[in-house]
Parts: structure tokens; sequence; C-alpha cells
């Protein structure tokens, strides 16, 4: 078993970055131990995708295994990961510059964020159902014990909100893996393998189709209510609004992108077993219902996390949606929706956290003017804000549109339905961000930010936004290569 | 019937009236050295149905026939239902006159009138007797019924003596766990209520606003009290035996030598007696229930008893 | 293993399994945090019987590592835990109910024959001991979910989760012969952290609530 040094690195580092945060003594060394970690994280991410472009599907010890959409999946972890990782450090430095939190808590977070992103890299790296759900059930309790961080009376009711409804989903999609091994066990008798996505797919279609039905429903049930699909979505709000935004932004762009990775899984299996209908009506239906749920309540948002909270869950609806269709354009849709997403929804949470520290409060009514006030949030906001209701020019629109068209092809209601829920969340979310973003900042008494903070945050930014209105404008080739890959392994021919 | 039916029957007779007031003095006894003092003999209820049968009958003049009658009806009731039961031998010559649901019933008479007089002679405390007694029967009646038919679906027949004959053979039954231990612990909750044992009513206590079967009969006194408790101690031996030979017949007589009948008299002996200590462990350890929490225990009863239903015609229908 | 044995073999597991939702009656009908924990413990000890038996009469030796971890983590490990934050909060019955007793009881029969229907069709496929089991684990598991949604006290709902763990262990044991050791392994830990950050977080909202009465959780909405 070779070991693939890029593909450990990516994994092990945070974990082990995070563990030495215990030894640091002063903030220097736990800020550059930070930064070092997102460099790593960068570096090795691109070199596992290289060699998995190169080489195909990477098989290392214990379990891990990388294969096209793991690599898909492991991008965007990382990515936004790192510049999470940067952000962080200027946040929470920032908090602990004002004397809000301790040191001790200033390392403590970072062993947890540390931990968390670890967890979330492992969970889309193993080929293994059974370890794929411990490392995403562990991703959740460190969430947990992320989100209840600040512990005040908000942040402890997301808090148990989020314990009790993750838990309630994880058990599900517990059940739903139990389901499969109890398939894959009357084909292949008792074993270890048969957990295993390569043997899986391998014997998918002597899989029993009902019980493989029964799986796919308790996963979706299961690892939707960790990727805040309606009408399981009810802890996903609150969640995003009291955690330290950091954290939010993790919780936004990755936790919810690595559910849908876990459901993805469990649908390429099923889709070999028991053809594609069942599943994608599933995911259609799951899919517009939260579009349309989002879609009404961003009206009515008051507090901006929230607000982009809703609309994160409106763009996991549509990533959904365009997996359910199936098809070429579809699947392209969604995956390159998830990316697009995940960079654009943490620069919004980065500009919102800059908001926060300056206001110290949420509450979108009382905010206009960030053009003027800070200029790098409002410029932040109104950027990731157009991404995000689908403007022209960003890749969210490309991938909205890919997914209306396959829908137009294939069942128009669907694509009426879409469009409909689709303009009424661009047209709420952009009211709101204008909002917020355009008119003259009210007088009102404001915190200033400090320097290392705002260096570390713009970094931040400016890599996602950069890297955003990039791959907005041209699809580097490396990129659509891996698609292709991917698209192969959906099992659907062509591109 | 032939002479040997009769006299089975008459033999079943003498077993339940001459052996239920030692099953009383036992679970007393018994209790009495869990409580680390010697307790009155095991034989007492004897001298105490003597003594009571000799003494002068007093009642209240406001009573009416009800109150007198109450104490036949429930008596002859009770061993009417205890003749469908079989205990040493079985299939009994008498159980073609009735089966689960006569049995209920036979039951739900006494009950019905004793409710009846407890409200009779007027006093207060036989009303609020009575009236929790009617809710503790209404709740216990469908999960009596439900349990036995679980029971009952497993070897196809209502008929007692046939279901007991079947699983003591081992013949023509559905052999399964899981319906029937549900059954088993409904039908041991619902005994614990209509028998007046802890946890749902204490029948040693003095206290008369916690009394419920104890209410009822406060008025009794002289002959009607020796058969109100004479026919208490019957249910007591007649909701024992069906736990015992229910599900666990082992042992029964199935034909009429003196050999199985010998046998049979001494294993049912030995089963009903070691239910009754366990009874008596229960009642020490356990705490009378508050009676807003007795409808939640039998409602626990009630679940089980329709669980066991279902899973029984679950599990056939496959 | 001669054909005897395995039937009574599996009549035991199926017998194992009863009991187990037995216990979680049991649960329901509680109005008593200490008893509702008892409860559980001696669920959790049936669970361990019943995958022991099960590992004996596979001779699939991890499952024995499975039973014993089942004994130590969640018969006295979680249970200890649990008690100490009850002792701790104060908190010793669950007065109000969203529902009622008697109806609950009345629902989780109904999700029990629910349980029995949604996996009627996927029954058959057993050349497994136990077939009923995996329909009462998937009970279990929704008995737990009821309990979670219907209870006020936090404690109770924590007792909730993890009698959904115990539903879905009943589940990978008995019907799928037990996972992996190492997905056992790593799943017992989760069920273990996942125990002590809920009793973290049961400290602290008692400690900025004054209460563990999830009722006041409620000043977020929509």
């Amino acid at each position: 078993m070779e070991i693939h040094w890029p593909l450990l690195l990516l994994i092990l580092t945070p974990f082990l970055i995070g563990l030495s945060g215990l030894l640091s003594r002063n903030r220097g060394t736990l800020d550059a131990l930070q930064c070092g970690q997102a460099g790593i994280l960068v570096v090795s991410v691109i070199l596992v995708a290289e060699e998995v472009l190169t080489s195909g599907p990477l098989s290392g010890l214990f379990y891990l295994h990388t294969d096209a959409l793991s690599v898909w999946f492991s991008l965007i972890l990382g990515i936004v990961g790192a510049t999470g990782t940067l952000y962080a450090v200027g946040y929470v430095g920032e908090q602990l510059d004002r004397g809000a939190i301790s040191f001790k808590r200033f390392q403590r977070f970072f062993i947890l964020f540390d931990s968390y992103l670890a967890m979330m890299l492992l969970a889309v790296n193993v080929d293994n159902l059974g370890i794929m759900w411990i490392a995403i059930e562990g991703s959740t309790l460190l969430a947990a014990l992320l989100i209840g961080f600040e512990r005040n009376k908000g942040a402890l009711e997301a808090g148990w909100k989020f314990v009790i409804l993750s838990s309630v989903g994880i058990a599900l999609a517990l059940f739903g893996t139990i389901l499969v091994y109890y398939a894959s066990e009357n084909v292949m008798g008792v074993s270890e393998e048969a957990l295993r996505w390569g043997v899986l797919h391998q014997v998918a279609d002597q899989l029993n189709p009902e019980a493989m039905k029964l799986a796919f429903l308790f996963a979706l049930l299961g690892y939707g209510t960790k990727a805040g699909i309606a009408p399981m979505h009810t802890w996903l709000p609150d969640a995003h609004g009291e955690a330290p935004t950091p954290v939010s932004a993790m919780l936004s762009a990755n936790m919810l992108t690595m559910a849908i990775y876990a459901i993805l899984r469990f649908k390429i299996l099923t889709d070999q077993a028991i053809g594609p209908l069942y599943t994608g009506n599933l995911l259609v239906g799951f899919g517009l219902f939260s579009v349309a749920i989002s879609a009404i309540f961003l009206l009515t948002q008051q507090d901006f996390k929230r607000l982009f909270a809703y609309s994160s869950i409106e763009h996991m609806g549509i990533a959904l949606v365009g997996f359910g269709l199936g098809g070429v354009i579809g699947v392209f849709g969604g995956l390159w929706h998830l990316l697009n997403h995940a960079l654009a929804k943490s620069a919004a949470f980065y500009g919102a956290g800059l908001v926060l520290l300056r206001h110290e409060h949420k509450i979108v009514d009382q905010v206009p003017g960030l053009l003027h006030g800070i200029p790098l949030a409002g410029v932040t906001f109104l950027i990731a804000g157009l991404a995000l209701a689908g403007m022209p020019l960003f890749g969210l629109f490309i991938s909205e549109v890919a997914i209306a068209t396959d829908a137009f092809t294939r069942h128009p209601f669907i694509a009426y339905g879409f469009l409909l829920v689709l303009t009424l969340a661009f047209v709420t979310l952009l009211y709101q961000i204008l909002r917020m973003v355009l008119g003259t900042p009210v007088e009102q008494k404001v915190l200033k930010l400090g320097q290392r903070c705002r260096s570390f945050a713009t970094v931040a930014i400016a890599v996602n936004l950069g890297a955003l209105t990039c791959i907005g404008l041209y699809v580097p080739p490396g990129l659509s290569d891996l698609l292709g890959t991917i698209l192969a392994l959906f099992g659907i021919p062509g591109k | 019937m032939n002479w040997e039916g009769w006299l089975l029957t008459f033999g079943q007779i003498v077993l339940v009236l001459g052996f239920s007031p030692f099953l009383v003095g036992l679970i007393k006894k018994v209790k009495a050295h869990l409580q680390c003092r010697q307790g009155a003999s095991m034989f007492q209820p004897y001298a105490d149905l003597t003594k009571l049968f000799r003494k002068e009958v007093v009642y209240s003049e406001t009573a009416s026939w009800i109150f007198t009658v109450t104490p036949y009806i429930l008596f002859s009731s009770t061993l009417a239902a205890s003749l469908l039961i079989p205990t040493i031998f079985t299939p009994l010559p008498l159980n073609f006159a009735g089966n689960i649901v006569a049995l209920v019933y036979l039951l739900a008479l006494g009950t019905f009138f004793l409710i009846l007089a407890g409200m009779d002679a007027g006093s207060a405390f036989g009303g609020m007797g009575s009236s929790r007694e009617a809710l503790i029967a209404s709740l216990t009646e469908p999960a009596l019924l439900l349990s036995l038919f679980a029971v009952a679906m497993t070897s196809g027949s209502a008929n007692l003596s046939t279901i007991v004959y079947k699983t003591a053979l081992l013949q023509d039954i559905v052999l399964d766990p899981p319906p029937h231990l549900m059954a088993l612990v409904a039908l041991w909750m619902v005994t614990a209520a209509e028998t007046g044992r802890v946890p749902v009513d204490n029948p040693a206590t003095h206290l008369e606003l916690t009394m419920i079967h104890e209410a009822m009969i406060l008025e009794y006194s002289g002959r009607y009290l020796a058969l109100v408790e004479w026919a208490a101690g019957m249910k007591l031996m007649i909701f024992l035996s069906l736990v015992a030979n229910l599900f666990a017949p082992w042992g029964i007589a199935t034909n009429v030598s003196p050999g199985a009948l010998g046998m049979g008299l001494v294993v049912y002996l030995g089963k009903i007696m070691g239910l009754a200590v366990i009874i008596a462990f229960l009642e020490s350890m356990l705490a009378k229930l508050r009676l807003f929490r007795v409808t939640e225990f039998l409602g626990v009863a009630f679940i089980l008893s329709v669980l066991a239903v279902v899973f029984f015609y679950i599990l056939r229908v496959e | 293993m001669s054909n005897l044995q395995i039937t009574i073999g599996s009549q035991l597991v199926n017998l194992c399994s009863v009991l187990l939702l037995l216990t979680c009656f049991g649960i329901i009908a509680q109005r008593r945090l200490l008893a509702c924990v008892d409860l559980f413990a001696i669920q959790s000890m049936f669970l361990a019987v019943m995958a022991a038996l099960v590992a004996y009469l596979t001779d699939i030796h991890h499952i024995y590592v499975a039973a014993v971890l089942t004994i130590v983590i969640k018969v006295i490990i979680l249970p200890r835990i649990l008690k100490q934050v009850v002792r701790r909060l104060d908190v010793k019955r669950e007065l109000a109910l969203y529902v009622n007793i008697p109806t609950g009881l009345l629902i989780c029969g109904a999700l029990v024959i629910l349980a029995f229907f949604i996996t009627q069709p996927i029954v058959h496929l057993g050349f497994l001991l136990t077939r009923d089991s995996l329909a009462i684990a998937l009970a279990i598991i929704l008995i737990g979910f009821f309990i979670m949604v219907s209870r006020v006290k936090a404690i109770t709902q924590v007792i909730g989760f993890l009698v959904m763990e115990n539903g879905l262990f009943l589940g990978a044991t008995a019907a799928a012969y037990g996972m992996p050791l190492i997905v056992e392994l790593g799943i017992f830990f989760d069920v273990l952290v996942a125990g002590l950050i809920v009793g973290i977080y049961a400290n602290q909202i008692q400690d900025t609530f004054s209460s563990v009465d999830t009722s006041h959780l409620k000043n977020l909405k929509e």
C-alpha cells in the first residue's frame, strides 16, 4: 500500500496543527501555525487533484481512497478551509485583542476548528461507508462544540437544537448504512469488504432493490438533515446565526457540502442497483421544497447571518435538483454550483463577520451603507451577494441555467417551478443585500477593527472572491477534466 | 358427561375452594418474613373464614337487595369461572360451556355487582372504592381480553382447555417468544390490577382513602364478608392459574390416570405457590401507585397486549 | 451448529429483542428521570446479552468485543454520567410532557406497527438468524425519536437519542451480524463523545438558564 504524501498531509495537517495548538504558548506561534496549515491545505489538495487526474483513484492506508468525486469535494473543503483558517485567525484574534475571550479559549477554538476541518476532509476521502459515517458524526460533534462556543443564551439554544436534530439525522443515516450492509451481505456474505464503494459498485446489480430503496431514503433523510434540506432544516438558521462567524462560514460552505457528498455516494450506488428514477424523484422533490421554503423565509429575515443561512438552504436545494435530474448538464450544474456556492458563501460570511465585529449586532435594518462604512465588508457583500443571487458573470448563474435547461428538456413543469422559486429567491436576496450595501451609514456606535484582523480578512476574502471570479469567467482545464471523470462515475456517458 | 367428568369437576371445585385461602395466607406469610417478623400462620385465613361464617350479619338499613345478593353472585360467578380454567387436568369436562370471553365476563359479572354493592350502603368510602374499581375494571378488560387472545392465536382456538392441551403437548401451535412474552407481561400487570395487589391496590392497608377493593367491602360482615373474601382468594387463584397454565402448562395431566393426575396436582400447586411467592416479593419491593398513575400502568398493559396480537398476526401472515 | 441449536438460538435472540422493546415502553411510561436512566442501562444489558448470543451462534468473534464495549460504555459509563448530571441539576421528575403518557404509549404502539410495515419487503432476505430483529430495531429507533420529540427535559431527550443508538446497534448486530469491527469501534466512540457533549451542554444550559427545561430554549424562532 503506497503512501500518498499529499493525501496524508491533507488530512493529517489540521489534526496535528490543532493538537500542537495545545503546546503553543503565545499568540504569534499559534497564528503562524494556522497560516502554515492554510498553506499546506491548499498545496496538498492541488497536488492530490493532479495525482488523481493523471493516474486515477488513489488508495492509501487505512481505508483512505480518493477518486474524482472525492477530489472535487476535497478541493472545495481544502480551499475554503484554508481561507477559513486565515479568516478565523483574524476574527478570533480580534476578539482576543478586545478581551472578549481569554487566550485559553483562543487555543481551544483552534483545536476544535482544526480538528473539525480534518474530520471533514477525512469523510470525503474514505471509501468505507462506515468510516465515512464516523467521520461525519465526528465533525458533527465538533461542530456542536463550536456552535455553542460563545456560551450566550442564543448560542446554547442553537447548539442544543443542532445536537438534537443532527443526532437524529445521523442515526437515520446510520440505519441507511446498516441497510446497505444488510443488502450487500446477502450477496457477499459477512465481510469487511461489504462496505467499500469499489466492491459495492461491482455487485450493485445484485443488491436487493427494496433494501436499497429503503437505504437511500434513510440516508437522504439522515444526511439531508445535515445538509439543511427542508423540512429537516430547522436547526440551520439558528446554528449559522449564533455560531462564531468563521464557524458559520465553515458550516455553510463545508459541512453542508460534505453532507451532499454523502448523499451523492448513496445515490450513485442506488442508481446502479435500481436505476435513477427513484432517487431522482426524491432529490428533485426535496430540492424544490428547500428552495421554495428558503425563498419564502428570505424575505422576512432581520439578521444577516440568518439571511445567509437561508440562502445556503436555497443553494443546497438547487444543487439537489441538479443532481436529481441526472444527465450530463444536471450533474455538471450541481457540482459547479457547490463549488461556487462554497466560495461565495464563505466570502459573504467573512464580510458578515466584519460587520458584526464592528457593529456588535446582526440586524439588517441598522447597517445600511456598508460601502461607505466598511468598504471591505461592503464590497464583499456586494460581490458575494450578486454571485449568490445568481448574477451572470458568476459560476452560480451558469450552474442555475444549466440545471434549468436540463429540467426543460426532461420535465418542463419542474423547470417552471424551479425558475419561479429561483426568481423569488433572487429578488429577495438582492433586495436585502442592496439594502445593506447601498445608502448612507446610520450614526451609531461602532468599534474599530484592528489592523491584524483586517489584513487576515482581506487575504481570505480576496482569495475567495478572486477564485470565484476567475472560474466564473474561465474554467481551468484541470477542472473540466475532473468533471468529465466524475460524470463517468455517475454512469453518464459523454461530455 | 361420564362419572370421570363429574369426579374431575368436583375435584376442581374442592381444589379451588380449599386451596385459595391457603394461597392468601402464603402471600401474607412471605411478606411477613420479608418484613422480618413471624406473621400469622399460613392457615389463618381458614380460621378467619370459619369465624366469619359463625358471626352475625349486620348491615345498613338503607341497603337494598343488591347488597345482600352480591356476595352470593360474586362467589358463584367466580367459582363458575374457575371451572373453565384447567388446573390439574385438561381438557376440562365443562370446557364446552365457555371460552375466554365467557371467563372474562363471568369475572366481570362479579365485579359489576360488587361495584353496585359498594355504592349501595350509601357510605362515602364505598362509593369512592366503587368509582375507582370501575375505572380500573374498564382499563383492565381490554388488556385482559387481548392478551388472552394473543395466546389463543398461537393455538388457533379461544377455548382455554384446548389452548392448554395443545401447548402442553406442543402440537399444532406456533412457538414464538415475542407475542408470548408481551402477553405474559400484560397479563401479569392485569393480574396485579384485578386481584387488588400492589402496585395497584394495597390489600393490607388500613387507610380507607387509599383502598379500592377493601373500600367496597367495608360494610360487609359475617357470612357475607366470608363469601366476598373467599371469592377474592379464588379470583387470585384463577389469575395465577391463567398465568401458569397458559404460558407454561407442562406437567399438567392429559389423561385420567392416577399417576398423571397426581403429578399434575403437585406441579400445579408448585407453580401456583411459586407465583404467589413472586407476588409477595413484588408487593414488598414496589410502592403502590397513585390512582392516576394506575391509568398509565394499565395503558402499558393495553399496548403490550395490542402489540402481542399484532406481532402474532404480522408474523403469521408472512 | 445443529439445526436445533440454531432454532433455539434465533428464538432467544428474538426474545432479547422483545425485552429491549419492553424496556422502551418502560421508558415512555416513566416520569422519574433516574428510573429512565436505569431502564436504559437494563436495555443496554439486554443488548449486550443479545450481541453475545449472536456472536456465539455465528462464530463471528468481533461481535463479542462489541458486546463487551456495550456493557462498559452503555451499562456502566453513560448511565453514571447521566445520573451525575441528573443529581447535579437536581431534576427528578418530568412534570410537563408535550404528549401525555397513555397517548404516548398508543403512538409508540403505532410506531412499532409502522416499523413492521416498512421493513416487511426486506425481511425475507434473511438467511440470517434473526429476521424480525430488523423490524424491532427500526421500531426502537422510531420510539427513541418519539421520546426526543415528546419530552421537555433535556436529559430525557438525551436518553431518547441513546435509545435510538441502541436500536441501531440491534439492527446492525442482529440483522447484519455486526458491522466490521473498526466501524463498531468508531460508532461506540462517537456515542460516548456524544453523551459527554450532551452532558456538557446540559450543564451549560443549567448555568445559563437555571433550568434544564428545554421549553426555555424557544427564543430563536423562524
